[in-house]
């Protein structure tokens, strides 16, 4: 059986300028592996990964015609049902660590808030629960980085640290979205190697938005690529390069290569019938 | 009827506007479709219009001289056939007063609006923008305006200037702008470091230029929603140096003057101090609320999408 | 280049920031020199000091040390009206560097208000159309376009004043890959069209490789290596830190 199964999603904004529709009927099955999203800025990929947490503020509004995750009926769920999940079953990692760390809390403090709250532990489990975190993600002065306030981080280590607290209540699924796009190229592909470890290693579900189809070919099994709200192909990871639709084709072909020619880049046709 | 209605709505919806004021237009119709959304706001500039109004008409509404002394009607309490809100110890309808002390109390908020709001917008961006040694003098000339209580400020210039409407204007003025220019330093010092100052710096633009056209825009909603918020200061102050008797002189029909006549007869004739104190308390609230629904339009953060 | 003078020339340059009584060196003794019509890159992680040079050159980054030298003759402080007219620069963030309460009439128009030039409708129409743009959006604000269409919004602002020098401080990195090709498509197509020198910076050396003739790997405020675009290509690094910067490029990872 699936992990997380969506038919027919869409998101809407009811805004001053009309009607704003983000995600038109997505429908997609998740298993324990990993699933990417891609699609450029507006593609819906974000409202997708959010809508499945129903994380979307008014005036936005989810539908669907089933959102289930592991037997659970998403779009019948409680605010309070929704809350249990959220953080303990469903994690998610954001873009930028720097906005998703409370800045005036110590990074153990706030590594170890959740399990003293959560799950009632005392403090030296938690303290030790926190470290095991950190050690997991391959911080190596753990006991500095428990003392640090998330300014004194580098991004790198920031989103490593994001990346820790997501993954202490173990959970089953995570939504990963854009989690290395504000990290340099060199600390990008180690956080992405350690993220790729610990979903391996716990048979965890992965849904990794991203906007970089390179990234997502490496690190996924399937990937689903959007365009406005739509998903216009779906494909193994392997046979991206051989994508068929002229959408995916179109991304790929329109990234600089080193060594490449000088010749202005293929622009991508957004007038054919399929972006329609 | 409709057709042209209809026509004028997507002219304020076009995307592409043909000319500038179209395009400013369109942004302002937006603006008050989301102000609209707003019920407390809307309120709040209901009772704002209502003022305006008031005072424009006053002497079409005011049923009496607001002025000339009736002394067989003195006292009556509201409901009264033809002084539904009671007569005052001179016998003048309070309605009537009511009416024409909108006028005063308009006039000393706009003259406010056009004084205070404008020195503290020069003084905070000038001092935000060029920083060192001007911002200190700046704005510790500024600490030394606001470390005063401001009631007590004004009195002191009241009773140097001497008392009446002018001098209360200018007193309260006076003692109005140090926030302003707090806000405005504090929203140019965010400003100043941003991409597209640098990039009209670039271009050779002088600090007058780059000051006045960009950034005080920058400043003016934060401001702008400030002095809103402040009228219901500016109102009590106002009639504070009223009722204390160094602002509007009696007779005219100024709001704190009127509760301050009233006092003598608080408990058996309350009416009469009563009607100013909730004239003074609904147009304090209308601005109050007015403030908070154009925070929600005008904040640049909030309208970022 | 020898002994062809150079249009962009920067000696032993040092950029000091003064932050909470620290000193902070974000630029380390760097020397770079660009020839007419060439195209530079520098390419470095965040912290590299590579975009505080380009700040540096327009006088908007504290110079420490070292000189600057424009055509030849050194620049002035502060810049002047004819430093503008000469070098312009593109910034990163087209989010950021465009007034959000500015039509984009008026960000257009403003550099030919500063340098007292007629004739401006004309100008902001062919301005609006160089860079691809249509006419009709010449009122709209900032917030009524997309990303890619701001930062051609902000080229054609660098290009009224028909300078010289572009300094592109990241100019496609805030935008998708599809837009990214459009945006260095009309950047290239503008070099070629009117002879521009560019000083560019990004972290990402397939961009770098695909616009400059020759590039500086920068690391820690320093210079660590000059390439030339058929070193790169060939994989010819002295350095180990430009190595591996080639080896994590995105570009490599299809192949990985």
């Amino acid at each position: 059986m699936s992990l997380l199964s969506v038919k027919n999603l869409q998101v809407t904004f009811n805004t001053e300028a009309g009607l704003v529709e983000a995600v038109r009927g997505v429908s997609f099955e998740l298993g324990r592996e990993r699933l990417g999203i891609v699609g450029e800025s507006g593609s819906g990929k974000t409202m997708t990964g959010r809508a499945v947490l129903r994380l979307i503020r008014p005036p936005g509004r989810i539908m669907a015609d089933a959102m289930t995750f592991d037997g659970q009926d998403l779009m019948a769920a409680s605010e309070a049902q929704m809350r249990a999940l959220r953080g303990r079953r469903i994690a998610m990692v954001m873009q930028d660590p720097k906005f998703s760390l409370n800045p005036v809390m110590r990074v153990g403090a706030q590594l170890m808030e959740g399990l003293r709250q959560r799950d009632h532990v005392s403090r030296a489990v938690a303290y030790a629960k926190a470290v095991a975190a950190l050690d997991a993600v391959q911080i190596r002065d753990v006991d500095r980085v428990m003392e640090a306030y998330p300014h004194e981080l580098s991004g790198g280590m920031g989103q490593r640290v994001m990346i820790a607290m997501m993954l202490i209540p173990n959970p089953d699924l995570l939504i990963a979205d854009e989690p290395t796009s504000a990290l340099d190229v060199t600390v990008q592909a180690e956080v992405l190697s350690i993220l790729d470890a610990l979903v391996r290693d716990r048979g965890m579900g992965l849904i990794f938005i991203s906007h970089d189809l390179r990234l997502v070919a490496r690190f996924c099994d399937r990937v689903l690529v959007m365009y406005k709200g739509r998903i216009v192909e779906e494909i193994a990871a392997k046979d991206l390069l051989h994508a068929r639709h002229p959408y995916t084709q179109g991304l790929l072909n329109c990234l600089p290569r080193i060594g490449g020619t000088r010749g202005p880049l293929p622009g991508l046709d957004r007038n054919a019938e399929w972006a329609m | 009827m409709t057709m042209a209605s209809s026509s004028w709505s997507t002219w304020l919806r076009e995307p592409n506007p043909a000319s500038r004021l179209q395009s400013r237009l369109v942004q302002a119709w937006l603006s008050w479709l989301r102000f609209r959304r707003n019920p407390l706001a809307m309120i709040g500039l209901a009772i704002s219009v209502a003022l305006v109004l008031m005072s424009i008409f006053a002497p079409l509404l005011a049923p009496y001289d607001p002025i000339a002394q009736a002394l067989g009607n003195r006292l009556l309490p509201p409901g009264t056939p033809g002084h539904w809100m009671g007569t005052d110890d001179f016998g003048r309808d309070i309605w009537s007063r009511i009416l024409f002390g909108s006028r005063i109390t308009l006039y000393i908020v706009l003259l406010v609006i056009l004084t205070a709001p404008v020195v503290g917008l020069i003084i905070g961006t000038v001092a935000g923008y060029f920083g060192g040694w001007i911002d200190q003098v700046l704005m510790r000339i500024t600490d030394i305006f606001l470390a005063f209580p401001k009631l007590i400020l004004a009195l002191a210039l009241v009773a140097v200037l001497g008392p009446g409407m002018v001098n209360a204007v200018l007193a309260i003025a006076l003692t109005s702008w140090p926030p302003y220019a707090r806000v405005a330093r504090a929203e140019t010092l965010t400003v100043r470091n941003s991409d597209y100052i640098a990039a009209v710096k670039l271009q050779g633009a002088g600090a007058m230029r780059v000051i006045l056209g960009h950034v005080m825009p920058m400043c003016l909603p934060s401001v702008i929603i400030r002095v809103t918020l402040d009228m219901a200061g500016v109102i009590l102050t106002a009639a504070g140096l009223g009722f204390l008797g160094l602002g509007v002189q009696p007779p005219m029909p100024e709001w704190g003057l009127m509760i301050s006549a009233g006092r003598k007869f608080l408990f058996e004739q309350w009416w009469v101090a009563t009607m100013p104190g909730l004239a003074i308390f609904i147009v304090s609230l209308g601005f109050n609320l007015l403030g908070d629904g154009l925070r929600d339009v005008l904040d640049p953060r909030s309208s970022g999408r | 280049m020898g002994d062809v003078m150079a249009l962009i020339e920067i000696e032993n340059l040092s950029v000091t920031f003064n932050a909470n009584g620290r000193r902070v060196r974000a630029v380390e003794a760097v020397s770079l020199k660009v020839g007419e019509k060439a195209s530079f890159g520098l390419v470095g992680e965040s912290g590299s000091g590579k975009s505080t040079i380009l700040r540096a050159i327009c006088g908007l980054a504290p110079v420490s040390a070292g000189r600057i030298r424009i055509g030849g003759e050194a620049v002035q402080s502060p810049r002047g009206k004819a430093f503008s007219a000469q070098v312009q620069m593109v910034f990163q963030d087209p989010y950021a560097s465009l007034h959000p309460r500015h039509t984009v009439d008026r960000t257009l128009s403003e550099p030919l208000a500063i340098h007292g030039i007629g004739d401006r409708d004309a100008r902001v129409m062919t301005a609006l159309t160089d860079v691809g743009l249509p006419t009709s959006f010449r009122f709209r604000y900032p917030h009524q376009l997309s990303g890619g269409q701001r930062q051609r919004v902000a080229i054609a602002r660098a290009l009224m004043l028909k300078p010289q020098i572009l300094l592109l401080d990241e100019p496609t990195s805030a935008l998708d890959a599809s837009v990214q090709a459009e945006v260095l498509n009309l950047l290239m197509r503008l070099r070629e069209e009117r002879g521009l020198t560019f000083l560019m910076v990004s972290h990402d050396l397939a961009v770098i490789d695909h616009m400059c003739d020759r590039v500086l790997v920068m690391q820690n405020g320093r210079a660590v290596e000059e390439l030339s675009r058929t070193a790169l290509a060939s994989a010819q690094m002295q350095t180990d830190y430009a190595r591996s910067l080639f080896a994590a490029s995105a570009d490599r990872m299809l192949e990985g």
